[in-house]
C-alpha cells in the first residue's frame, strides 16, 4: 500500500475531450447566433443560454451543498473522494461568472420575449404585473443576482481552501476538534446562503419570472431537489472515472453504494416534490394555477412532460431499488448520466414553455445539446486542472480513517 | 490496541460515557424495570391518570350531548379539535425519523433516544387519532369511514377526500410504528425475562418475548426485519404529514391552498416531535439516572435537528408569505396581510407568537453552549411546541374565521371547557402510557447500545490512541488484512 498516487495528472485524451466539448459548445453558441440570434430578440437563443447556464451552475454548487450538508451532519464517509467534490464544486466560480454575464445581457438586453416583467409597457397594463415590480424589477434582480453568485464562490472557495490548510500538518485530537468546528462555521454559513437562495429567492427570480404571472411556493424547493439529484450523479461519475484511472485507492463499493443510495433516495425526493406541486395545482383547478401546466400536460410538451417522469423517477424507482444496482460500477455509471440527461431535461420543461419563449412548439435540437456539452466540457476541464493542482487525498482530515473502514 | 475494524475519530464525543461493559449496560438499563417504581413516578402517574380522566369526562358530555358542546359553528368548523389533532401526529414524527431515516443514515446516536423515541411516536398517534374519531358526532357509527362492501345502499367513503387518505395513512403508520418498535423490543425483554427472578415475571416476559434465544439465526432475522420495516417506514415519515397537510391544501381556501403544504409540514413535524423528545428524555434521563447513556452529545445533536427543522419551517413561513403577495391575488393576500401580520387582528399575535417560538427562538442554538445547557434545552423544547401549536392555530382558525361574505366573520373563537378537557385528556393518555412504558420496559435499547459501545463507548475510545496517530498508509494496511 506504500505506493497510493497522491496526485492527478491529467490524461492526454481527457483533455482533448474536455477542450473539444467546450469547442462543441462555442461551436453552437456562434452557429445558434448567427441562426436564432437576430430572430425575435434571440428568444430561441438565449432562453438556451439561460436554461443551460442555470442548469450546469446549480449542478455544480449542488455538489458544493453535498460537502457542506456532508460536513455540518459530521458525515465521514465523503473523505476518501472529497477532493473530487472540491475540485467539480471550484466550477461554480466560472460557470458562476458565465451565467451572471448571460443574465446580464438577458435583462440589460431588455430581452422582454424572455422575461415578461422587462417589458414596461405590459407592466404599467398589467395590474399583477404592476403590484410586484417591487421584486421583479432590474435593480433588484441583479443586485441579488450578484450577491447570490459571489458569496456561493467565496463560501465554496473558503471551505475548499481550509480543507487544504491542513495537508502539510498532521493534527492532535485537540486541534482535529478546533478543525472540525471551524468547518462547521463555515459549512453552516454556507447552508444558511444556499437555504436563503436556491431553497427559496434566486429560482424564483431566475426561472419562475419566466412565467411573470403564475407562481408557487414549491418551486424553489423543486429546483433545489431536482439538482440536488443530478449533482450526486456528477459526482459520482468523477468519481468512477478517477477510481477507473487507478486514482482514488479508498474508494470502495461501500462508498458507491453511499453514492447510489443519495442518488435513489433523492430521486424519489424530487419525486415527491414534483408530484404536490402538481397535484395541489390539479386538485385545486385554479386557472391561475394551472396555467402552468397547460402547454406541459395539454399542450406540445406532453411528451416531455412524461419523458421526465420515466427517466427521473420510473427509472431510479425501478433500476436502484436493489442493493446490488447501487454497488455495480456500470449501473451506477449509466443511472448517473441518465439523472443528469434527466433532469437536464426536466429543465428545459421549466424554461421552455415560458408564455413568452415557446409555448406551442418544443424547439429541442443539436443546438441545446450543443451548448449543454460546452458546459460540460468546461465542467472537465475545470475539475481536472483544480485536481491535479492539490493532493488527492486529504490525508490529515480526522474523519479520513472513518471513510477507509466505512461499511454502509 | 483495537482492531480498525472497530475505529472511529477520537476528535468525536464519546456516546456512551464512563467505563462500561456489556454487562453494566444491562445492569443499568434494566434497573429501572426491576426496581419498585419511585415516589416521582407515582406522583406523575397519578397526575397523568387524572387528566386522563378528565378527558374521558369531557368526551363523555360531549358524547351524550353531541359537539355542540364545543365552540364551533358554521365559520369556523375545525377549531381545538384539529388543531391538536395534527400538533399530535407531527409529534409523533420524531420517532419514526430516528428509527428509520436515522437507521439507514448509519447515525449512531440515535441508539441513545431511539426506543423512547419510538414509543413516543406510538402514544402521540393514539392521542391525535382520537380527535378525528370523537369529532364525528356518531361516534358509534365511526367505522363508516373504512370502505367495505356495505348494505348501506352501498354508500362509500369519498376517496377523493383527503381526509379519508389521513385514515389510510394514520392507520398504516400506526401499524409500522408499532411493528418497529416491538421488533427491537424483544431481544430487551429477553434480557428481562432472563433476569427475572419472580414467576409471573418469567411469565409475563417470557410471552412477551416470543421465545427469543438471541441465536445467531434470530439476531439474523431481527436484522434484516429491522431493515425491511426502516425501509416502510422512510415513505411514512414523509407520506402521513403530507397527507395531513393535503386537508388543507388541496382546499381553495386563501391560506390553505398552497403547493408548499406538504414538505413544509413534514419539516415542522420532526421540528416538534424532535422537542417532545428533548422534553422526555429530559426528564427520563435524569429520573431513571441514565446520564451515561442519553449525553450532553445526544442533546446537542437533537438541537442540531431542531434548530435545521425550525429553519426550513422559517424559510416555509417567509416563502408563503412572500407569495401570497407576490401572487397578487386579494385574497390570498387578506389572508396573510390582515388576518395574520397585522397585529391589531383578532388573532394577529398568534401569528406572531408562532413566528417568535418556531423561527426566532430556536437560532439560540446556533451556539455550542445553548446546544448543551440543559435549562435552556428543557425551556425552548416546551416553547418549540407551544409554537408548534399555534402554528396549527394560525393556519386553521386565521384562514377561516373571515369568510368570503363579512355577514359570516366570526371574529372570536374560543373553546368550550370540554375541548380543552378533551385535550388535557390526550395529555394524561399520552403520560400514562409514556410511565407504564418507562415501568415496564427498558427505554434504551439495550441490544443497540451494546452494538456502538465498542466504537463510541467512551472507554474504548480511550484506547484508540495508537489507531489515531497511526499513519493513514499503515491504517489502510492493518484494515485491509483483519479479520
Amino acid at each position: 500500500m506504500s505506493s497510493i498516487k497522491e496526485h492527478f495528472v491529467t490524461p492526454v485524451r481527457y483533455k482533448q475531450w474536455s477542450i473539444g466539448l467546450m469547442a462543441v459548445g462555442v461551436l453552437s453558441l456562434i452557429i445558434g447566433f448567427i441562426m436564432y440570434g437576430g430572430h425575435d430578440q434571440g428568444v430561441r437563443f438565449w432562453a438556451a443560454l439561460l436554461q443551460n447556464s442555470v442548469y450546469f451552475l446549480l449542478l455544480v454548487n449542488a455538489v458544493m451543498f453535498f460537502i457542506a450538508a456532508v460536513s455540518l451532519a459530521m458525515g465521514g464517509f465523503q473523505m476518501t473522494f472529497r477532493r473530487v467534490s472540491e475540485a467539480i464544486a471550484a466550477s461554480v466560480i466560472p460557470i458562476g461568472f458565465i451565467t451572471f454575464v448571460i443574465l446580464l445581457c438577458i435583462v440589460f438586453g431588455g430581452k422582454t420575449a424572455i422575461y415578461e416583467w422587462l417589458d414596461r409597457d405590459a407592466v404599467a397594463k398589467d395590474p399583477a404585473l404592476n403590484g410586484k415590480k417591487g421584486f421583479l424589477s432590474v435593480p433588484f434582480f441583479m443586485i441579488w443576482t450578484v450577491l447570490t453568485i459571489f458569496l456561493w464562490s467565496f463560501l465554496g472557495w473558503k471551505i475548499r481552501q481550509l480543507s487544504r490548510s491542513i495537508d502539510d500538518t498532521p493534527l492532535t485530537v485537540a486541534e482535529g476538534k478546533k478543525y472540525i468546528f471551524k468547518n462547521t462555521v463555515w459549512t453552516a454559513l454556507y447552508i444558511v446562503w444556499f437555504g436563503l437562495t436556491v431553497a427559496s429567492v434566486t429560482p424564483w427570480l431566475w426561472l419562475m419570472s419566466l412565467n411573470a404571472h403564475w407562481f408557487s411556493t414549491m418551486y424553489s424547493w423543486y429546483t433545489f431537489a431536482s439538482t440536488f439529484v443530478s449533482g450526486c450523479a456528477l459526482l459520482t461519475i468523477f468519481v468512477i472515472y478517477f477510481k477507473n484511472q487507478g486514482y482514488l485507492e479508498y474508494v470502495n463499493e461501500e462508498h458507491l453504494h453511499d453514492l447510489g443510495k443519495f442518488m435513489f433516495a433523492f430521486s424519489i425526493f424530487w419525486t415527491y416534490i414534483w408530484f404536490d406541486q402538481f397535484m395541489l395545482i390539479w386538485y385545486a383547478n385554479i386557472s391561475e394555477e394551472t396555467v402552468y401546466f397547460k402547454p406541459r400536460l395539454d399542450g406540445a410538451y406532453v411528451g416531455v412532460f412524461y419523458l421526465n417522469l420515466i427517466i427521473n423517477f420510473i427509472c431510479p424507482l425501478l433500476i436502484f431499488m436493489k442493493r446490488s444496482s447501487k454497488r455495480n460500477w456500470g449501473t451506477v455509471t449509466f443511472m448517473s448520466v441518465l439523472l443528469i440527461f434527466g433532469h437536464w431535461l426536466d429543465f428545459f420543461q421549466m424554461v421552455f414553455p415560458s408564455p413568452r419563449i415557446s409555448p406551442d412548439r418544443v424547439p429541442l435540437n443539436l443546438f441545446d445539446f450543443g451548448i449543454a456539452l460546452g458546459f460540460v466540457g468546461l465542467i472537465m476541464w475545470q475539475t481536472a486542472r483544480v485536481l491535479s493542482k492539490y493532493p488527492l487525498l486529504a490525508k490529515n482530515h480526522p474523519f479520513l480513517k472513518e471513510s477507509i473502514i466505512h461499511h454502509t | 490496541m483495537q482492531a480498525p475494524l472497530r475505529y472511529e475519530s477520537q476528535v468525536r464525543t464519546a456516546l456512551v460515557e464512563g467505563q462500561k461493559d456489556y454487562h453494566q449496560v444491562t445492569e443499568d438499563i434494566v434497573r429501572p424495570v426491576e426496581a419498585a417504581p419511585s415516589r416521582l413516578w407515582w406522583i406523575g402517574f397519578i397526575i397523568s391518570v387524572c387528566c386522563l380522566l378528565f378527558g374521558v369526562w369531557s368526551v363523555t358530555e360531549q358524547v351524550i350531548y353531541g359537539v355542540g358542546q364545543w365552540n364551533l359553528h358554521r365559520t369556523i368548523g375545525w377549531g381545538w379539535d384539529i388543531t391538536n389533532f395534527v400538533w399530535w401526529v407531527g409529534i409523533g414524527h420524531a420517532g419514526t425519523l430516528i428509527s428509520a431515516i436515522l437507521l439507514l443514515f448509519r447515525q449512531g446516536w440515535r441508539t441513545g433516544v431511539n426506543r423512547a423515541a419510538e414509543a413516543m411516536t406510538i402514544f402521540a398517534v393514539m392521542c391525535a387519532g382520537q380527535f378525528p374519531i370523537w369529532h364525528m358526532g356518531r361516534v358509534w357509527l365511526c367505522f363508516f369511514i373504512m370502505p367495505y362492501p356495505n348494505t348501506r345502499g352501498p354508500v362509500w367513503p369519498n376517496f377523493n377526500s383527503p381526509l379519508l387518505w389521513d385514515v389510510f395513512a394514520i392507520s398504516t403508520y400506526f401499524t409500522v410504528s408499532v411493528l418497529f418498535w416491538y421488533s427491537g423490543l424483544i431481544p430487551d425483554i429477553a434480557t428481562v425475562r432472563d433476569r427475572a427472578k419472580v414467576k409471573w415475571r418469567k411469565l409475563m416476559y417470557g410471552v412477551l418475548s416470543f421465545g427469543w434465544t438471541g441465536s445467531t439465526k434470530h439476531w439474523q432475522r431481527h436484522e434484516s426485519l429491522s431493515l425491511v420495516l426502516a425501509g416502510l417506514s422512510t415513505p411514512l415519515v414523509l407520506s402521513v404529514h403530507t397527507i395531513v397537510s393535503m386537508d388543507f391544501a388541496t382546499s381553495v381556501i386563501p391560506g390553505w391552498h398552497t403547493t408548499i403544504f406538504p414538505p413544509y409540514f413534514v419539516a415542522g413535524a420532526i421540528f416538534s416531535g424532535f422537542a417532545m423528545v428533548q422534553t422526555l428524555l429530559l426528564v427520563s434521563r435524569k429520573v431513571l439516572k441514565l446520564e451515561g447513556y442519553i449525553t450532553l452529545e445526544h442533546i446537542e445533536v437533537m438541537n442540531k435537528v431542531i434548530v435545521l427543522t425550525g429553519s426550513i419551517v422559517g424559510i416555509a413561513y417567509l416563502t408563503e408569505l412572500f407569495i401570497s403577495w407576490y401572487g397578487q391575488n386579494k385574497f390570498e393576500g387578506w389572508a396573510f396581510a390582515q388576518n395574520r401580520v397585522n397585529i391589531f387582528s383578532p388573532y394577529g399575535w398568534s401569528y406572531y407568537l408562532m413566528m417568535g417560538c418556531n423561527v426566532l427562538s430556536p437560532q439560540i442554538f446556533w451556539f455550542r453552549k445553548m446546544r448543551r445547557n440543559l435549562t435552556v434545552t428543557f425551556f425552548m423544547s416546551v416553547i418549540v411546541n407551544i409554537g408548534m401549536w399555534f402554528e396549527r392555530f394560525v393556519i386553521i382558525v386565521t384562514s377561516i374565521y373571515r369568510d368570503y361574505l363579512p355577514s359570516s366573520w366570526a371574529m372570536y373563537y374560543a373553546p368550550s371547557i370540554w375541548e380543552v378537557g378533551f385535550y388535557i385528556g390526550t395529555f394524561g393518555l399520552f403520560f400514562t402510557c409514556y410511565f407504564l412504558f418507562s415501568k415496564f420496559f427498558p427505554v434504551i435499547a439495550i441490544a443497540e447500545i451494546k452494538h456502538i459501545l465498542k466504537k463510541s463507548g467512551e472507554s474504548y475510545k480511550e484506547k484508540m490512541g495508537p489507531l489515531e496517530q497511526m499513519p493513514v498508509e499503515e491504517f489502510a494496511h492493518e484494515y485491509a488484512h483483519a479479520h
